[in-house]
């Protein structure tokens, strides 16, 4: 981009002097983020996270020993030696309710102890993490990616369809954001053959559902501001320069408009991957998001409602990971906006 | 102006029509989902479910009995809940605000004042150690999933530390209106509200943040400081004006989000009964009416606020005037 | 009744009153109190007062009578309104007794047992000061079929069969003679069960200018020691003193002794259990669904007066869908039951401290109840000890069902998910491939009555308390042929089991249960057996009810219909 190639000026070329070494723009803002010690970090927790995981299997298999989808109230396991049952009954004279056992603190046995099924905490924590980033991740690429497309579209052809596009966009920006995805979860997921278009089933418990409803609810947050820039970029005079030269139509759109607004959509990235994330994790909290056998990180919050007073760390664990992953995704997402554009406003506002 | 006024109004019914279709759509057309099974009542006969279906008019086409719902909705005002026949909804919305309302408010309160100063203090003693500090702080608070946060609240104030001098006072889960008993009405919010505003508090320090110091190299402020005005006139008197103009925008609408029931989150996991709980249960139980009501209730909210954020931006701000 | 609205219970016939109590099931803390505790006068009126308040998660929902069908508000109307019978206002076995109400008398029914004659008492006066008579009853019966709601309990009267919700006319069939004071009922076949049915707050009167449709939130004047001041579903129900009530018949009505009821409504039942810990409120209502960090608090030695548990007589189990593969296969279902580990449901139900394993279809303490278990590993088939997986298998494999996709429906509250998700790892145990659907509460229940939803699902959870102790309320209601209704979603079969031999078998046992009640139970005992050999359900356990008070709370008992008797409680 211009602002930033003129921002980073190498050395002035001096007539024969030494090979002045361009750097594209996107090259010295690679190096800006990378200079950035806070950005890195933040880069690095988040794929350390992702890493984590995606290891979940091998944790749950080779080192506890468990499998975390299915009900074990009647097991055991060992604790300082002695072998306890998972699920302990009240005490007293009355020997109310069950208890699930505590943190035991040894990676072996059931590091974060169990939930009301026996199941191993931490290895739910991490499959959790498993689904909520796909989840998250997933449903932030594929909004960033269509709103891309119908930002383009609607900015470059103008008229009726931009008229439509936007005009729905408004409607969905009209929702607030939680309700929408809160109804046509709950209608989805009673729907209970699945949805389906044609000949294409998605299942309840199918991970497809809330990545789709999430996409589409974000949809306006990016649509608006690529829109903004498509519009803007479309009246810069290189624009102006290569429709003289007779490129016309998508060779334009690729060529000149796309590149220079692509970088809205990087920075945006990582800002909407933290959102849909804590938005997975208010569904999944709320019993509509992340189905069973799946486990998310707000559905494991949502398990240790009821054991909140006894068993804090049910609800505890998920909320760390969560609060770790937002953490990193927003630190590392001020980076790339500093490294891309260093005198971007805070938030850029549809 | 005025056209631009007229125009945004326009819009904002269109808006609002379009959603109450979709809404309408959504959970009148699902599979798997009879209203007339819910009116009922459990175990009916044949004869009774035929009459019922003709009674709320379900056995006419989807138009009709959209407008019939609108109609029950706006001019009536007599819509009944599906869950409960009894129950006249515009009243029970009516009843459910003043718990949001309070919520909404007195969050808003305390995230304004926070926040402010502490976007203030970050950009004022940039370069020092207190803004990294009070970022990170306000990062860290925007990384919170506001549920969790509330169940922690909880954890600690109604159990772990309850006993304590500290909590003691917080009284059990639950909204009391103001009308009924202010003291409690007060200490049954406070924790919700600190809980809420949180995120909130993170997110406008840094926008405020961010605001001022790009305002400090723009030529007015050089040229306010060329004259000799103190570093704190300069950034109360002209920084932070400016500033406020994108605070003000994004305050509006999320205000705006608030009090159209973006608290639900807040309000279950503290069990105030306001607009986001209804909506939420409504949808729990698949009430049509209640959720229909509810949801008209929030969109206009959120488009009010859009238009009255985009009517003051452009007032503020003449450039900005679309043609 | 299902489990949503298994707040309704009817009186015991007095025909049916052979009730098998091996003990009033009440274990604990304080337990219940059989026959009341003694209340000489001096103590009653030293006790009289105060406001007892209840604390509830939500509302009954509509309050007219006529269509509530929730043990929740039946516990406030049996204070406010009077039937023609009512059940004995004690605790214990001997509150499962018929006694008159408002009759004078419990009449024999005549000409076959088609007509019952009342005698009723006069001078007794609704809460607006009008007086009862017996034309009241002709509109309070015809209302049964003009407000939508349950029906079928009240369709044996003569014109019932023409009524609808536009037009009733039950002049034929309910015919008063206010002069006489008499009100004589003709139904179209003799019932055995009729007397428990009038026991029903469907059935309890109210004036006869009460309108013919529904009534929504207002709860028409009734003749009982309570009326009600309020109602709003989202805040909270006050009952005040009827100052128009005598006492007539104290075993059937007698005076309450607090001076206000008071049912908030909208708290969390976490904030319920504190509330009520710190004496800010008198009763967990919802005390079923304790989660199960607090229930630990009330094993505290300090609450041992205040926690009661009694045992209900009601199933959580799991429908087999019997009309398609896999489980269209006896044995495969039989396989299932083999295999379906109890002792975890029981854990996920509470622990063995409130929810007992069965495999049959009646609960404890139920007429016609002989133990039997044959699902069990060992040789001791009269209760449940341990899963057996090799029988399980080897009936799988005969079957040869092995590897078939199973569907399990369920709801998706914390416990039936639970429930759920276990009985997806039972199944896929034993060689199926289990997966898991879960529908929310309010959609489950219609959506596996349906059958135009029999291809979703296999196994589909439910619950059922009863209506009535009497065994048809599980066996004929649950599995007969007739409670089949295809394509509606009331259809309460949820297995959509048929037996014809079977069936002919309950038909005898209804009709014996005219005459004979003991032979009639002793049918119904081999009817229950066999059913449960058939296996249309994996029965899991019977539940257990917690009622947790506060300390100043006096005089609990339990009423095997009613549950907690509220207006009997002392709060002074």
């Amino acid at each position: 981009m211009a602002e930033v190639a003129a921002l980073d000026q190498v050395e002035p070329a001096s007539p024969g002097g030494p090979e002045v070494a361009g750097r594209s723009p996107w090259a010295l803002a690679g190096r800006r983020l990378v200079r950035n010690r806070v950005a890195m970090g933040g880069l690095v927790l988040f794929l350390l996270i992702v890493v984590v995981s995606f290891a979940a299997p091998i944790y749950a298999d080779h080192v506890a020993h468990v499998n975390p989808f299915e009900n074990n109230l009647n097991g055991t396991t060992i604790v300082n030696g002695k072998k306890v049952p998972l699920l302990q009954q009240g005490g007293g004279i009355l020997h109310l309710g069950e208890t699930p056992i505590g943190p035991t603190w040894d990676i072996h046995h059931y590091f974060l102890g169990a939930d009301q099924n026996g199941r191993d905490v931490a290895s739910r924590v991490l499959y959790g993490g498993r689904s909520s980033l796909i989840v998250g991740v997933g449903s932030a690429v594929l909004c960033c990616f269509f709103a891309t497309v119908l930002a383009l579209l609607a900015g470059f052809h103008g008229g009726v369809v931009d008229s439509v596009f936007s005009r729905s966009m408004d409607v969905i920006w009209a929702f607030p954001v939680l309700l929408l995805a809160i109804c046509v979860a709950t209608v989805l997921l009673n729907a209970p053959n699945g949805v389906g278009v044609g000949p294409i089933r998605v299942q309840a418990s199918s991970l497809w559902l809330p990545t789709l409803i999430i996409a589409f609810i974000f949809l306006p947050y990016v649509f608006r501001p690529v829109r903004g820039h498509v519009l803007a970029v479309s009246e810069k005079e290189y624009v102006e320069a290569a429709i003289a030269q007779g490129a016309s139509g998508w060779r334009l759109v690729f060529s000149e408009v796309l590149p220079n607004v692509i970088t809205v959509v990087i920075v945006l990235l990582p800002l909407i991957i933290a959102t849909t994330i804590l938005t997975e994790a208010a569904l999944s909290y709320l019993s509509i998001g992340v189905q069973p056998p799946n486990a998310s990180w707000g559905s494991v919050i949502s398990d240790g409602q009821g054991l909140l007073y006894t068993r804090p760390w049910v609800a505890i664990a998920p909320g760390i990971m969560i609060v770790l992953t937002v953490l990193a995704l927003n630190v590392f997402g001020d980076g790339v906006r500093d490294a891309l554009d260093p005198r971007a406003k805070l938030r850029i506002e549809g | 102006m005025a056209t631009f006024i007229i125009r945004r109004m326009l819009s904002l019914f269109l808006v609002m029509f379009v959603i109450t279709v979709v809404v309408f759509m959504i959970f009148f057309h699902t599979p798997g989902i009879d209203p007339t099974r819910q009116i009922a009542g459990r175990n009916p006969s044949a004869a009774a479910v035929k009459e019922i279906k003709h009674q709320f008019g379900l056995d006419r086409p989807l138009p009709i009995q959209y407008l019939l719902m609108m109609k029950k909705i706006f001019i009536t005002r007599d819509l009944v809940s599906y869950s409960n026949q009894g129950q006249r909804i515009v009243p029970e919305v009516v009843q459910a605000a003043p718990a949001t309302l309070s919520l909404a408010f007195g969050a808003a309160v305390i995230w304004v004042v926070v926040s402010i100063l502490m976007g203030l203090a970050a950009a004022v003693f940039k370069g020092s150690l207190v803004d990294p500090v009070l970022m990170i702080l306000a990062l860290i608070g925007i990384s919170m999933p506001v549920f969790w946060v509330g169940e922690l609240a909880n954890l600690i104030t109604q159990s772990r530390w309850h006993d304590t001098f500290l909590f003691h006072w917080v009284p059990p889960l639950g909204y009391t209106p103001f009308v009924q008993d202010p003291g409690l009405w007060f200490k049954g919010l406070v924790i919700p509200w600190i809980t809420l505003s949180i995120a909130f508090i993170g997110l406008y320090a840094r926008v405020l943040r961010s605001s001022l110091l790009e305002v400090q190299n723009e030529d007015y402020v050089r040229t306010a400081r060329a004259k000799g005005l103190s570093e704190r006139r300069v950034l109360l008197r002209h920084t932070l004006r400016t500033s406020m103009i994108t605070y003000v925008s994004l305050f509006g609408l999320d205000f705006g989000a608030l009090v159209a029931g973006a608290t639900l989150l807040t309000e279950v996991v503290f069990g105030i009964h306001g607009v986001g709980y209804l909506t939420y249960q409504s949808i729990g139980n698949l009430d049509l009416p209640t959720i229909m009501v509810t949801v008209i209730y929030g969109a206009f909210f959120i488009v009010l606020a859009n238009a009255f954020v985009d009517i003051a931006y452009a007032w503020l701000d003449p450039r900005i005037r679309p043609a | 009744m299902e489990k949503r609205f298994w707040r309704g219970l009817v009186a015991m016939g007095a025909i049916a009153a052979v009730v098998i109590a091996a003990g009033c099931g009440g274990s604990g803390g304080g337990g219940s109190s059989s026959g009341g505790s003694s209340s000489p006068s001096t103590t009653a009126a030293a006790h009289k007062g105060g406001t007892f308040t209840i604390l509830a998660n939500s509302s009954f929902g509509v309050a007219d009578p006529a269509q509530n069908y929730t043990l929740q508000e039946w516990q406030l109307l049996i204070n406010s309104h009077d039937g023609l019978v009512q059940f004995k206002r004690v605790g214990g076995t001997a509150g499962t007794q018929i006694v008159p109400d408002l009759a004078t008398s419990i009449p024999t029914p005549t000409d076959g047992g088609k007509t019952y004659t009342f005698q009723l008492h006069k001078g007794i006066k609704f809460s607006n000061g009008q007086v009862m008579k017996p034309s009241d009853f002709v509109t309070t019966f015809e209302r049964q079929f003009t407000v939508p709601g349950p029906t079928s309990f009240y369709s044996g009267i003569v014109g019932a069969s023409a009524c609808k919700p536009s037009h009733c006319d039950l002049s034929k069939g309910v015919v008063a003679d206010d002069s006489a004071y008499t009100l004589t009922i003709h139904l179209t076949a003799p019932d055995p069960e009729f007397l428990d049915k009038l026991a029903l707050p469907f059935a309890y009167v109210v004036p006869a200018s009460t309108s013919k449709k529904l009534t929504g939130n207002n709860v028409p004047p009734g003749t009982g020691p309570y009326m009600w001041k309020s109602y709003n579903p989202n805040k909270e129900a006050v009952l005040v003193r009827n100052p128009y009530f005598k006492v007539w018949n104290p075993a059937a009505q007698p005076e309450g002794y607090p001076d206000q009821i008071v049912e908030k409504y909208g708290l969390q039942i976490s904030d319920e259990v504190t509330q009520v810990e710190r004496g800010a409120a008198d009763e967990v209502f919802d005390g079923d669904v304790i989660p199960a960090d607090r229930l630990n608090e009330l094993n505290s030695p300090q609450y041992a007066n205040q926690v009661h548990v009694n045992a209900l007589t009601a199933d959580w189990y799991f429908a087999f869908n019997t009309t398609t593969p896999p489980f269209n296969n006896q044995k495969a279902r039989q396989a299932v039951n083999y295999a379906a580990d109890r002792s975890a449901y029981v854990k996920i139900g509470g622990g063995s401290a409130l929810a007992v394993p069965t495999c049959q279809i009646l609960p404890p303490n139920f007429p016609g109840y002989k133990p039997y278990c044959p699902y069990t590993n060992g040789s001791d088939t009269t209760k449940w000890h341990g899963v057996d997986l090799a029988k399980a298998k080897q009936l799988v494999k005969e079957s040869g069902t092995s590897g078939a996709k199973v569907v399990v429906n369920s709801g998706n509250d914390e416990t039936s998910k639970a429930l759920g998700e276990q009985m997806v790892s039972d199944l896929n145990k034993i060689g199926y491939k289990a997966s898991g659907q879960y529908l929310a509460d309010g959609i489950q229940y219609p959506y596996v009555q349906n059958s135009k939803n029999h291809s979703k699902w296999n196994i589909a959870w439910s619950a059922w308390y009863q209506d009535y102790p009497a065994p048809s309320d599980f066996l004929n209601v649950l599995l007969g042929c007739g409670s089949i209704h295809p394509n509606s979603d009331a259809s309460p079969n949820i297995a959509a089991f048929c037996d014809k031999a079977i069936q002919a078998k309950m038909d005898q046992a209804e009709k014996t249960g005219v005459t004979n009640p003991d032979a009639a139970n002793q049918i119904w005992a081999q009817v229950d057996h066999e059913m449960t050999d058939q296996a249309p359900w994996v029965d899991l356990y019977n539940p257990k009810q917690i009622d947790f008070l506060s300390k100043r709370v006096g005089n609990y008992q339990w009423n095997p219909q009613w549950y907690i008797l509220i207006d009997q409680l002392w709060v002074k």
